[in-house]
């Protein structure tokens, strides 16, 4: 469903993502962990483009998602001017080779010394644009099928609970004001808040914001769900109520990527743990393999601070 | 008793009277179409530095950052000079129009500033949130952005208001006839031949026309925080 094809995201010098390749299927429910600044909320930010990555791809239902990123197509590095420039070299120095093997090792070396620049020629750039042609999609289209959740709940400051739920689908043109109002009560009855429709969310409690940006989401009947730390930001008390919210989705089979601190909650919940530390994926693996079992060191020593 | 019996003698005399409403009149035209182009201008100024970077924005952000250097770095009464006696030199080409199109321009530009600041102090999220559901940055901005900056942006809108208002008295130095002129002809030697009383009654004008804006504003605000109680 996402497939996040060798991410790299740098701040500035700050390289947050150094290569973050990962597939996630329809039904599965992802969850990543790792020490702070290991770049988990960054990655889940890529997956909907919140974050453009500085280098990679992000695919959702085999449509691209980012521009298409030249290093991960032969064909297209094929038809840039360094390419033809280093070939000729190439051939030069080592006339022994096939003419298959020096193809290899231009490309080999492109890749590994990011040698591409901006101005590769009109060819290059027509094979760039067909990419984008044949599988690139409309970014708001796109996010219309990730649901996400922030940390901050996010609920907008300005409209009431059932203005924030009717909003997008109203104005996406996907539903009329009549049948996005019936859906949006229809999910607050689900998390027995019917009664806040016409509050503002400056009245609520931080579990009830949260729980509701979570149904905002769900108005949208998305295929799969990004949470970013979604307890991370609520008194303890609270932390209960959208925990099981969170799980109900889970046990309806919703696809869900989430990044969490809630060591129990990722065990119970997820069917795969991506353990993440330096920009990379360190380990992944089903949450009792990362949990009762961890083979990286770091792994291991994390799971011993947090656990 | 003189300072009374004078004020008692500029109420009943028509004459002054009739200056005085004539000036206050010119002052009241200036600042209100004046505030209007202003808001106007300021609010196209604001949405262009704002908006995202392609190349036809970012030449008219470089416009827009000129002209918010320039207005606010020169007096606004070099301003008006250069507005009457450069550009507007046109024989017999109405004063009003050359003041308001210069104390629009200049409010203009504070406007622009206080509506970037309004809208740059949203909460980031806000608009992330919008985006994340699929909306456009367009209506992001304009259903969920703006509606929340205004709040924040009233009361810097108003100090603007305020300071333009006052600001008009400076018309005279082209020659116009506005509040500030009429009580400096009032009190000269042809008439009252005193000036306290006169520049009191005008003071007291721009007191009741600054108070009444500042109620109004206090008032919008009270509405658009709605919202934010707890």
């Amino acid at each position: 469903m996402i497939s996040v094809n060798n991410v790299f995201k740098y701040f500035g010098d700050l390289k947050v993502l150094n290569g973050v390749s990962c597939e996630i299927e329809k039904g599965e429910r992802i969850v990543i962990i790792g020490p702070s600044g290991s770049g988990k909320s960054t990655l889940l930010r890529c997956m909907n483009l919140l974050e453009q990555p500085t280098y990679g791809e992000v695919w959702l239902n085999s449509q691209l998602l980012t521009p298409p990123d030249p290093y991960l197509h032969f064909d297209v590095i094929k038809k840039s001017k360094t390419f033809t420039l280093l070939l000729e070299q190439l051939r030069a120095e080592n006339s022994s080779l096939s003419e298959e093997e020096l193809e290899q090792m231009a490309i080999m070396k492109i890749k590994a010394e990011d040698l591409l620049k901006k101005h590769e020629g009109k060819e290059y750039k027509k094979s760039l644009k067909e990419i984008t042609v044949k599988y690139g999609i409309d970014i708001n289209l796109a996010r219309q099928n990730m649901g996400m959740v922030f940390q901050h709940f996010n609920l907008f400051n300005n409209l009431t609970v059932i203005d924030n739920l009717t909003l997008a689908p109203v104005q996406l043109g996907l539903k009329t004001k009549e049948e996005a109002e019936k859906t949006a009560m229809e999910l607050l009855k689900r998390i027995n808040l019917e009664d806040k429709r016409d509050e503002y969310p400056s009245k609520l409690s931080g579990g009830q914001k949260q729980r509701i940006a979570i149904v905002r989401a769900l108005a949208m009947s998305p295929d799969v769900m990004l949470f970013d730390e979604p307890t991370s930001a609520l008194d303890p008390e609270m932390v209960g109520e959208v925990l099981d919210l969170i799980k109900e989705l889970a046990n309806e089979g919703m696809t869900m990527v989430i990044v969490t601190h809630e060591m129990g909650f990722a065990k119970e919940v997820g069917t795969r743990v991506l353990f993440m530390d330096g920009g990379v994926i360190a380990e992944e693996g089903t949450p009792e393999e990362i949990f009762d079992n961890p083979k990286n060191p770091r792994t291991v020593q994390f799971l011993k601070a947090v656990l | 008793m003189n300072f009374f019996s004078k004020i008692f003698e500029l109420f009943s005399t028509e004459k002054y009277m009739e200056i005085i409403f004539e000036g206050f009149k010119t002052t009241l035209i200036i600042s209100v179409f004046a505030a209007i182009l202003g808001l106007l201008i300021g609010t196209v100024v604001a949405l262009v530095s704002i908006s995202e970077d392609s190349p036809v924005t970012r030449v008219l952000k470089a416009i827009c950052k000129v002209y918010i250097t320039i207005i606010r770095g020169t007096p606004m009464a070099l301003q008006l000079f250069i507005m009457a006696y450069v550009i507007f030199t046109i024989r017999g080409f109405p004063e009003e129009i050359t003041a308001i199109i210069a104390f629009g321009i200049n409010s203009g530009a504070y406007v622009a500033e206080n509506i970037r600041g309004g809208i740059l102090s949203v909460d980031i999220g806000q608009t992330e949130a919008g985006r994340a559901l699929g909306l456009s940055s367009r209506v992001t901005m304009f259903k969920i952005v703006i509606p929340q900056a205004i709040k924040n942006v009233i009361p810097a809108i108003g100090n603007e208001l305020i300071a333009l208002i006052k600001e008009t008295s400076i018309v005279s130095m082209i020659g116009m006839f506005d509040l500030t002129m009429a009580a400096k002809i009032i009190g000269s030697g042809n008439n009252m031949a005193s000036y306290v009383v006169p520049m009191s009654v005008v003071a007291l004008f721009y007191l009741a026309i600054v108070y009444l804006l500042t109620f109004a504003i206090k008032r919008i605000e009270k509405r658009l925080r709605a919202s934010d109680k707890r």
